[in-house]
């Protein structure tokens, strides 16, 4: 498990000593087109230069199986459309930071020449001529168990360093000492070490902190005290709300010593103190499930599904197996499940199924557009984005306008391309979409109506003509304009910004309102991703679907996170685990 | 048994109390005891343990267990009585755990006052309980550094003064002087006539008091701060400005602090502190609000104009307030053109009062903005631009006459490139 850690974690630093990008701004663009597999070619020829240590060999293997799968899915994306991630795929950031040449490589920092750890108990004469030849600001014995934690090292070493200090001390051994002990014991899990631990701190200590409880509760609950883990929880309640991790461990605890009851109540607990539970937590409850054939405990689990669901919450690629395994295990149902992709279209490849459709509900769309209306724009200080005359006027503009099908954020789109003119841009933009026959709205600063080199009063009245304008003042902020235009038009039209308006979300006071305006701006925003001025304009195509937990009773599709793709808060995940019933 | 037991109740009741006394004769008693314990322990238990170095491979066992032996055995003179009381009383086990995580090598004070252990029960999340145990401990940790220098410096005032004696009394010449010292008197009273002038003929300059409820009291306590210091400055000057403190309710957080922190010294203060507004003092057209958030750019210092400098102090991001503020009122606003003249590199733009307080009187004084603005941190930027003379003109003229129509530009698109720096 460390091994496949480590691995992991070496990843993203090969990424980034990737020659490729390196490649100066010149080659920039078309190196772009080439990017994946030159990318995942580049990164086979690291891994190999670098499997020489064994001990990565099974994190490599794992990779080396992934990059093979993504390029062969990649090959087949690509015959069907453009290779651009969207922009709220899992990864498409990163992608987007890597094209980026100016990613800079992190130096190292530099080595600190400190004196060998022990790897044999030593006696005290030795520990004594360690002392002496250790140079440092820190108090020895802290130093050489921190170490000694940091690299894991065997507990006897580490219980020859307390004999020592208690030798020294009469017998005494500070708390700190025996916390940092405890946590080697607890990581060799080495239960009796644990016992004879948590027996010292009783009697040493009236209570224990937090580090330590947490450290105890995670080393009993593998033993048959673990009730006791759950009296060191209810003693850091008394003073803080416990974390997820302890409540982790206890739910862990419970199920391993089957105590199905005890462990629903703490999850039950985790929830009402508003904690996110881990997701190892809902994991482990699936895998326990696989043993139990109980109608309660199944429509417990189906809960956790539709809690993930209406928290927008992904489960990683081990805890889909989960989900996938116990599905299977349910005896009578003949539950059959793949991990697929989902079409542009919508349709899950497994079986062909419709996903839900983005779209909000009549009574979401009115809540998300009052919110919007009152948290993003007024703020409770109309003043601060713009002026009340200002919002009075784009009210009464909005409303005497017949609905339009595109809005565009004038001055986003009008510098796209920092070396092409503004208003040339924007005229192209427009023009483009006005032979399309869509009633098109641009929302603008008044500067760009003030004739200068790079706004043509010429081409600003062309466009102009050709599409509704709203022009706020220059001090104003423009995008919230944007999204109320867009949403008082109604449900088909869209907008067009490359901006991801995360400050605009962050206004909306509660997670649930984010969560609503993130599902309707992935349904509504348009992106532009040309990189030359002058071509035909394409959009990003807009996800039909939305990305969420969802059942339709006889069948579940959950989008997961694969384990070696990183994945931003404002992007969802691109693969489905679709499970069906046999009919 | 009953003796032991009323012995702990006696101690577990005083302990709030004398927590010095404590500890003190607590661990001799018990560091006795420990190795009484630890004798018997080696005597009676096992022979090998006394001789645990002649046999080179089977006792390290032995010794590695030992000291848990000593460490449970404080069981019996232990504390039993606590666990109950502590059960009640959620207070006494904060006050635990923050000595424990003390014990850890965490951030967290040595003592503390009933009511700081109130405001941190208070405290809504955990990580708001650290910061604000770490903001103690390194109060009490400069309070004792402070301390220290206090006593170095007596001791060494001290023998400084046995060694004057020693020398006075070998050389004893008289003296002559002109004047007495009475130096720090006269400065007072030389300041206090100039704030005198400035209160009838200085040029006004306002502090906006009216963002108490935008700060935590935090914020407002480093406000407040930066006012005293501001206030210093200005004394100190030539030609000091005659400062209003406007808005300033009486009974607010800001009154009740400022008087707290001027104590008797608030009611003769030369300044000019009022519950009215800027507006309802000074003609709207001649008033400039100050603010970073500004897009105009302040070029020159005018001294018929009443400029205005919000006091607030906001660690807790919330742009553009001042400048709402300012719009509100429909006032002019402007900025200081730090980006003009200098090569900025990281921190906001928003200055602290005190620094806001020291540019505008050097520019009042000089009116050279390369002396102004050396009172920004030099932390926040790497050096002077080099403006020639020339092209300094050319884009002052520039600037008029677009001023005319329009905004300068370079503040207009500012968030717009940003936008695409992101997005990209």
């Amino acid at each position: 498990m460390t091994f496949c850690f480590t691995g992991i974690r070496n990843f993203p630093k090969l990424w980034k000593n990737n020659p490729y990008l390196v490649v100066g701004p010149g080659h920039f663009y078309n190196s772009l087109f080439l990017k994946d597999y030159n990318g995942i070619r580049n990164q086979q020829k690291l891994f190999s230069l670098k499997t020489a240590s064994p001990q990565n060999t099974k994190a490599m293997n794992l990779l080396t199986a992934k990059t093979r799968y993504r390029r062969k899915e990649d090959e087949g994306s690509n015959k069907v459309s453009s290779d651009f991630p969207h922009l709220f795929a899992a990864g498409a950031a990163k992608k987007r930071s890597q094209m980026n040449p100016q990613s800079k490589d992190h130096a190292l920092p530099p080595e600190r020449n400190v004196i060998q750890l022990p790897t044999k108990p030593l006696n005290s004469e030795q520990w004594d001529k360690l002392k002496e030849d250790f140079k440092g600001k820190a108090n020895f014995e802290n130093w050489v168990i921190t170490q000694m934690a940091h690299h894991n090292s065997s507990i006897d070493v580490a219980k020859s360093l307390l004999a020592w200090v208690a030798a020294k001390n009469n017998g005494i051994v500070s708390y700190n000492l025996l916390v940092k002990y405890l946590y080697l014991c607890v990581f060799h899990k080495q239960t009796s070490e644990v016992f004879d631990v948590y027996e010292i701190m009783k009697a040493r200590y009236k209570s224990l902190e937090s580090g330590g409880s947490t450290l105890l509760i995670r080393g009993l609950i593998h033993s048959d005290r673990w009730r006791e883990a759950l009296l060191l929880l209810e003693d850091i309640k008394k003073v803080m709300t416990p974390s997820k991790k302890n409540y982790n461990d206890c739910i862990q605890g419970a199920l391993l010593h089957q105590d199905v009851n005890i462990a629903w109540n703490l999850y039950q607990e985790l929830l009402g103190h508003d904690l996110i539970p881990m997701m190892e937590t809902l994991k482990a409850f699936f895998d326990f499930g696989k043993d139990i054939k109980d109608d309660q405990y199944s429509n417990k689990l189906i809960d956790i599904l539709l809690y993930l669901r209406n928290n927008q919450l992904y489960p990683g690629e081990s805890f889909a197996h989960s989900i996938k395994t116990w599905f299977e295990s349910v005896p009578g149902e003949q539950w059959k499940g793949q991990f697929t992709t989902v079409q542009k279209s919508g349709q899950c490849l497994g079986c062909g199924k419709t996903i839900e459709s983005i779209h909000l509900s009549l009574e979401e769309y009115e809540f998300l557009k009052r919110k919007i209306l009152r948290d993003v724009i007024d703020g409770g200080d109309q003043y601060k984005k713009t002026t009340p005359q200002e919002l009075k006027r784009f009210q009464n503009f909005v409303k005497h306008s017949p609905p339009f099908d595109i809005v565009i954020d004038g001055l986003n789109v009008a510098k796209m391309f920092p070396k092409a003119r503004e208003s040339q841009v924007l005229l192209d933009v427009v023009s483009q979409l006005a032979k399309q026959n869509l009633r098109v709205l641009v929302l603008g600063r008044k500067h760009m109506l003030i004739p200068c080199a790079r706004w043509r009063k010429d081409e600003m009245e062309k466009v102009q003509k050709q599409a509704s304008c709203f022009f706020a003042d220059n001090i104003s902020e423009d995008d919230p304009f944007l999204l109320y235009a867009t949403l008082h038009s109604g449900n088909h039209c869209r907008f067009i910004t490359k901006d991801l308006l995360r400050d605009h979300k962050a206004c909306l006071p509660d997670a649930k309102t984010q969560r609503l305006f993130f599902k309707w701006q992935q349904g509504h925003q348009l992106a532009i991703i040309n990189r030359f001025p002058g071509s035909k304009i394409t959009f990003q195509h807009i996800l039909c679907y939305d990305t969420v937990v969802q059942t339709t009773g006889d069948s579940w599709h959950i989008p997961y996170d694969e384990d070696l793709v990183e994945r931003y808060s404002y992007e969802v995940p691109t693969k489905w685990l679709c499970l069906h019933r046999k009919t | 048994m009953a003796v032991f037991l009323k012995m702990s109740i006696g101690i577990t009741f005083i302990r709030p109390f004398a927590k010095v006394l404590v500890p003190f004769t607590l661990t001799k008693k018990r560091r006795v005891l420990y190795s009484m314990i630890l004798q018997r322990y080696m005597s009676s238990k096992i022979p090998a343990v006394t001789s645990p170095k002649k046999e080179s491979t089977s006792p390290e066992q032995l010794e590695l267990d030992g000291w848990k032996i000593t460490m449970k055995s404080s069981v019996q003179e232990g504390v039993p009585t606590v666990s109950s009381t502590k059960d009640e009383d959620p207070v006494a086990a904060t006050r635990e755990l923050i000595e424990m995580w003390r014990l850890l090598g965490r951030e967290v004070p040595e003592h503390i006052s009933e009511e700081e252990l109130k405001t941190i029960m208070e405290c809504a999340s955990k990580s708001s309980k650290k910061k604000y145990l770490k903001y103690l401990y390194v109060k009490e940790k400069m309070k004792k550094a402070r301390q220290i220098k206090k006593e170095m410096k007596a001791a060494a005032r001290e023998k400084a003064k046995k060694d004057q004696l020693l020398e006075t009394s070998k050389e004893d010449k008289q003296q002559d002087f002109l004047f007495l010292r009475l130096w720090d008197r006269n400065m007072d009273i030389a300041m206090g006539w100039k704030g005198a002038q400035a209160m009838q003929f200085g040029q006004p300059l306002v502090f906006d008091m009216a963002y108490d409820n935008y700060m935590k009291p935090r914020e407002l306590q480093s406000a407040v701060s930066q006012l005293l210091e501001s206030e210093g400055w200005n004394r100190r000057n030539v030609d000091p400005f005659h400062i209003h403190f406007c808005n300033l309710k009486i009974d607010s957080p800001f009154h009740r602090e400022l008087v707290k922190r001027y104590g008797e010294k608030w009611d003769k203060l030369l300044l000019t502190a009022t519950e009215k507004s800027h507006i309802d003092l000074f003609p709207k057209d001649s008033i400039i609000y100050l603010t970073a958030d500004s897009p105009n750019v302040m070029t020159t210092f005018k001294h018929d104009k009443i400029y205005i400098v919000g006091s607030f102090v906001d660690k807790n991001m919330q742009p553009g307030t001042s400048l709402a503020k300012a719009k509100r009122l429909n006032l002019a606003t402007e900025c200081l053109p730090l980006d003009k003249y200098l090569q900025w590199d990281i921190g906001t733009k928003n200055l602290t009062l005190d620094q806001m307080m020291r540019i505008l009187l050097c520019l009042k004084n000089t009116g050279s903005w390369e002396e102004a603005l050396k009172f920004v941190p030099n932390r926040k930027h790497s050096g002077y631009l080099e403006v020639s003379q020339h092209s300094r003109e050319s884009v002052n003229r520039m600037k008029k006459s677009k001023t005319i129509n329009s905004f300068p530009k370079g503040s207009v698109y500012a968030p717009r490139k940003r936008d695409l720096k992101e997005n990209i």
